[in-house]
């Protein structure tokens, strides 16, 4: 078959017609194959970065209890990532840039605060009329506090956060309700 | 004019739609606030079980359970009205999840029926001891796939999925598989009821976040734990027949009484489906497991491992419903020799002797769900 042929062909004039549809078509399958697959690429990779004080953490908190490594640690390790250094971590739900180094979980939250509020996460608040989960909590400051979006409870952005502050309550030996004793809330 | 009137009406149809389903969803969603600030009947067994634990409302609260166990005064955070009512319908979920007991179940479970395809699957069927699982002693029982056992862990590498996986989640899986039914929402009352409940347990029994303990899922049957004579079907039917037919029925179907369930399906259109945990071919220590812990009702503990296995191997060779990963050709498949072999069985079996089988009446089985 000539290219004159092809060009006269009644299925290549059909297609010649509907170019913008295929266009919107083209771009709308675009946004989908990216929505699926552009998110599964950082989050795929078990690889962790190790940020400056991790180790000392690790030993502070007796996180060789669930092991030297494995998916649980790699888990926390970004959790502890995500909690001191949030504007890097989370960039997709922070507005702040690389250089706010304020801009991050741990500099209104300690550790501890984050167990104590997990044990006692998912009761009922008064003040919005409803009970709150952990990971609303989490979402609320990404909202708020780090002037951001809201991730899904799904994302490792929360999930993290909340094996992060699990382990912690692991190392302080707390149980369900669990009261501080320093007064702080 | 004919025409921007036609198109008026259009634009006003559709606006009225809309707004009809906005409006119904306000209706609904207003009716789940003011199920939530209903005061909650509860089940005997978890009247039973709360008051034990000493739930109430108050600024803290001190479990008796761990108080009788360790002799130390212990305060908790306490727990609102709201929180209260969370938990006792946590509790009726576990305990009744189809509603059986309940005036109105679509209230008083969230309907919680409706993410379960058959009429036996309840969470107590599993999760005995509505969650908690003890022996006359108040021990806890090794293996009794204990609910607050399950909460302090949650997240944790789970092998079967490998996944870090959530409690919530975990809930999710059990509608799909165990009850071969649908997922619920996240955020749903049914999923995050159930966990209130999980998590007063935890407190109740004074158990600490991340920390394994024994009766936290099943106490496994591995092959190696056996005489290793391989599993055998043959071994396996007879001895159903001989320690579970009574309650579970000759081809395993279960037992209903009065629209009671006396004993649940194991087989057949209410039973799990071949992707639940409890399916031997998928996982093949759990079944064991379970029916060497909790079965046959009254003789628990008295079958050995290599039985169990047998009992299990039998039991999941009997058709059941295909889960989400067989695929349409294996269910319809399943579908068939589920409609197919019970009548056809029936025809061909030879009736069984009495001392295998007795009779239907005098199956006097404790109804599941309410036996500890």
């Amino acid at each position: 078959m000539t290219l004159a042929q092809l060009q006269d062909h009644p299925v290549w004039r059909a297609l010649l017609a509907r170019i913008p549809m295929l266009i919107a078509l083209g771009a709308v399958a675009a946004v989908v194959l990216w929505a699926h697959f552009a998110p599964g690429v950082a989050s795929s990779s078990s690889a962790v970065s190790s940020e400056a004080g991790w180790e000392s953490f690790s030993a502070r908190y007796g996180m060789s209890y669930f092991g030297e490594d494995g998916q649980f640690v790699r888990a926390v390790q970004n959790g502890y990532n995500l909690f001191f250094h949030t504007y890097k971590y989370a960039p997709r739900f922070t507005r702040s840039t690389a250089t706010d180094r304020v801009n991050a979980c741990g500099s209104c939250h300690t550790a501890e605060d984050l167990a104590y509020a997990f044990v006692n996460s998912d009761r009922f608040e008064p003040r919005i009329g409803r009970r709150l989960s952990f990971e609303d909590q989490v979402r609320r400051c990404y909202i708020a506090s780090l002037e951001g979006f809201a991730p899904t409870i799904y994302e490792p952005a929360v999930r993290d956060i909340r094996l992060f502050a699990r382990a912690v309550a692991h190392h302080l030996d707390l149980t369900e309700g669990a009261i501080r004793r320093d007064g702080k809330r | 004019m004919a025409k921007p009137a036609a198109k008026l009406a259009k634009i006003a149809l559709l606006l009225f739609v809309l707004g009809s389903f906005y409006l119904v969803a306000v209706h609904r969603h207003a009716e789940r606030d003011a199920v939530r600030s209903t005061p909650v009947a509860l089940t005997p067994d978890c009247v039973q079980k709360l008051d034990r634990y000493g739930l109430a409302v108050g600024r803290l609260y001190e479990s008796p359970y761990a108080f009788e166990r360790t002799g130390l005064h212990k305060s908790l955070r306490g727990y609102t009205e709201e929180d209260v009512r969370a938990i006792q319908r946590g509790c009726n979920i576990v305990d009744d999840t189809h509603g059986r007991l309940a005036q109105d179940p679509y209230r008083d479970r969230w309907n919680a029926k409706r993410f379960i395809r058959g009429s036996h699957a309840t969470c107590n069927n599993c999760h005995q001891g509505v969650g908690d699982k003890q022996d006359a002693a108040g021990n806890r029982m090794k293996g009794s796939l204990h609910l607050g056992a399950s909460w302090v862990m949650g997240d944790m590498y789970d092998r079967f999925t490998g996944l870090l996986l959530p409690y919530e989640l975990r809930q999710m899986q059990c509608y799909i598989n165990a009850s071969n039914g649908y997922k619920p929402n996240i955020a749903d009352d049914v999923i995050r009821d159930v966990t209130a409940y999980s998590r007063f347990l935890s407190a109740a029994l004074d158990m600490t976040i991340a920390t394994h303990y024994e009766e936290q899922g099943i106490d496994e049957v591995t092959a190696s734990a056996t005489h290793k004579q391989g599993d055998d079907y043959v071994r396996g039917e007879l001895l159903y027949k001989q320690k579970c037919m009574h309650c579970h029925g000759p081809q395993a179907i279960g037992l209903e009484a009065d629209g009671r369930v006396v004993a649940p399906a194991l087989a057949g259109p209410n039973a799990w489906n071949m992707q639940s945990r409890n399916n031997f071919y998928f996982v093949s220590t759990v079944l064991a497991g379970f029916i060497c812990r909790n079965m046959p009702k009254g003789q628990e503990n008295t079958l050995d491992n290599q039985e169990c296995r047998d009992i299990a191997y039998y039991i999941s060779n009997l058709p059941r419903p295909a889960g989400d990963r067989q695929g349409p050709v294996v269910a319809l498949q399943q579908q068939l020799l589920m409609r197919a072999l019970p009548p056809l069985l029936r025809l061909t079996e030879s009736s069984p002797s009495k001392s295998a089988a007795p009779a239907a009446e005098t199956r006097a089985q404790p109804v599941l769900g309410h036996a500890e």
